[in-house]
């Protein structure tokens, strides 16, 4: 770990840095990065000193999926991730990691087809007011599947519909994407972005570590079953926490007026 | 706007916490602690279960509307007072830990039209009145935040049920910024976590006309159509369209059915079975 080729990680106070990292490539992944992910998440994930993570890209754009030209160039193409894939086994985002830290996915410019497996699986997202969001699997030949089912149970289902299939021939605005609901955040200009996630991210780590990661569970859990079953599984996470020192030391600092010093997570 | 008391049930309970009335065939359910911002204390949590059943019995009304008297819709548990009733505590924290909460109409199985208005602040725990209502509509200065996690206790139940019914990043952002940060009404609205935003002065009357209008429609269908969407929230989608099929089966040979194209044809107002399926 920390021997990273393709992604930058930092560290700025309780904040977490994932910044992809091949701008020349429009920080297309290729076989080398997605392993590299893996080993990032988990880093950043085991640091008791990162509260939340901040994933964004180097240059014009976010992410851009798959790195085509590698698929096109080495005669293994997609071969290669066919056993991830099947058993639906993979390690680049941090819900397949199960990171339990808040991720907030910070869209800097383009996000294209693979791009969205990080719309879809962060908990927060802001983007730069000159990003643009597409998917051009379609337009290539390929399949659109495991982002758009993460988007669709997440967000209006017609938009997601509509960008798989006109391929690449449209753009998303990052105006449209803060109307659906998909961002919450739009920063203009786009300079300031990694600045107001920061800020964002030192907002949100004034919150309970331990409380925020049986939330974070709770709420990607109702994706997983029907809204009784969830509530169900989610009053096991709420009740987890009973007990725990931060539920006498939240309420104490705020009669108090002081900041909590919650427990390291 | 003049309201007459409930009527027509042998046990009229008498609610301290709540304020329940009856305007033509809208039942009003007010949350009435306003010095406390109208959070839930031992009494609310028990007026409520009593409240939806009531307005769930009573034949006279059709729709539901939820609101709050004075300056906060709803704020959760009041912790406080419940910490100096520990039976009443007890009870809540048991309710809590095996899903069986009494709090919303959602939870008692009110299968009638129920319309949050919210007149507010709804933090926390108020969530619950917006997640389980079927229609939301808002006061301009109303807002929404969960500082649940600010305190270091869980945000689950509210935000799991909005978490299906609106997208979800905004959910999850509400959930973990915690008290620090809060949406307007008018960003709900955009998000469709609700329909429509008033001037302050106007939420009640135009809860009140919505629910007239909403009123008009036949009870029984509208009671098998409210368990079929929200049954599709516990299945997938196939699932939830046999189900769903069910019920519209379910009425099929019902009086309304044909008293609904009849009055239309008569171009006058349909007169419902008053029973509900």
């Amino acid at each position: 770990m920390g021997d990273y080729q393709h992604l930058i990680v930092e560290r700025q106070g309780p904040v977490g840095w994932l910044i992809n990292d091949r701008p020349d490539q429009l920080n297309a992944m290729n076989a080398r990065m997605r392993d590299e992910f893996a080993d990032a998440w988990t880093e950043l994930d085991a640091d008791p000193g990162v509260r939340v993570i901040v994933h964004t890209g180097s240059g014009r754009a976010f992410q851009t999926g798959v790195d085509v030209s590698e698929i096109a160039g080495d005669g293994v193409g997609m071969e290669r991730y066919r056993q991830s894939v099947e058993d639906f086994d993979l390690h680049f985002t941090s819900w397949h990691q199960q990171v339990w830290k808040p991720v907030i996915t910070a869209v800097n410019g383009i996000c294209a087809g693979g791009g969205f497996h990080w719309v879809a699986d962060a908990d927060i997202v802001i983007c730069a007011s000159d990003a643009q969001f597409f998917d051009p699997h379609v337009s290539i030949g390929q399949v659109v599947s495991i982002e758009a089912i993460g988007l669709m149970r997440k967000m209006p289902v017609e938009a997601v519909m509509r960008m798989a299939f006109v391929g690449r021939h449209e753009r998303m605005s990052a105006a449209r994407a803060l109307e659906l609901g998909m961002v919450s955040e739009v920063v203009d200009p786009p300079e300031a972005l990694r600045e107001r996630a920061q800020a964002l991210g030192e907002t949100i780590a004034r919150n309970s570590p331990a409380a925020m990661a049986a939330t974070k569970r709770a709420l990607w859990g109702a994706l997983e079953m029907g809204l009784t079953d969830a509530c169900r599984a989610g009053a096991a996470e709420l009740v987890s926490l009973w007990g725990h020192p931060d539920q006498a030391e939240g309420p104490a600092a705020y009669a108090e007026k002081r900041e909590p010093r919650w427990q390291a997570p | 706007m003049v309201r007459r008391p409930l009527e027509g049930r042998a046990a009229v309970v008498s609610y301290t916490t709540l304020d329940v009335r009856r305007d033509g065939h809208v039942g009003w359910l007010v949350f009435d602690r306003p010095g406390r911002g109208n959070a839930m204390d031992a009494t609310m949590l028990a007026e409520l279960e009593a409240a939806w059943r009531q307005l769930d019995a009573d034949e006279a009304v059709r729709v539901i509307v939820n609101t709050g008297n004075g300056p906060a819709f709803q704020t959760g548990l009041d912790v406080g007072q419940l910490a100096r009733d520990p039976d009443a505590l007890r009870e809540q924290s048991r309710r809590t830990k095996r899903a069986e909460l009494k709090l919303t109409a959602w939870h008692n199985q009110v299968w009638k039209p129920v319309i949050a208005a919210v007149n507010g602040v709804c933090a926390g725990g108020g969530l619950h009145f917006v997640a389980d209502a079927d229609v939301v509509l808002a006061s301009s200065d109303a807002t929404f935040l969960d500082p649940h996690v600010s305190i270091g206790q869980v945000a689950a139940y509210e935000a799991i049920a909005l978490v299906r019914k609106s997208p979800m990043e905004a959910i999850t952002r509400m959930a973990l910024t915690g008290r620090h940060e809060r949406i307007t009404a008018e960003r709900a609205r955009r998000l469709g976590i609700l329909s429509e935003v008033t001037e302050p002065g106007r939420l009640r009357d135009r809860a009140q006309e919505l629910a007239a209008v909403i009123a008009r429609n036949s009870p029984a269908a509208m009671a098998a159509t409210k368990r079929a969407l929200w049954g599709a929230l516990e299945v997938g989608l196939s699932e939830g369209c046999r189900r769903g099929g069910r019920e519209l089966v379910a009425l099929w040979g019902h009086p309304d059915q044909s008293e609904g194209p009849a009055a239309w044809a008569e171009r006058r107002e349909p007169r419902w079975a008053t029973t509900s399926t």
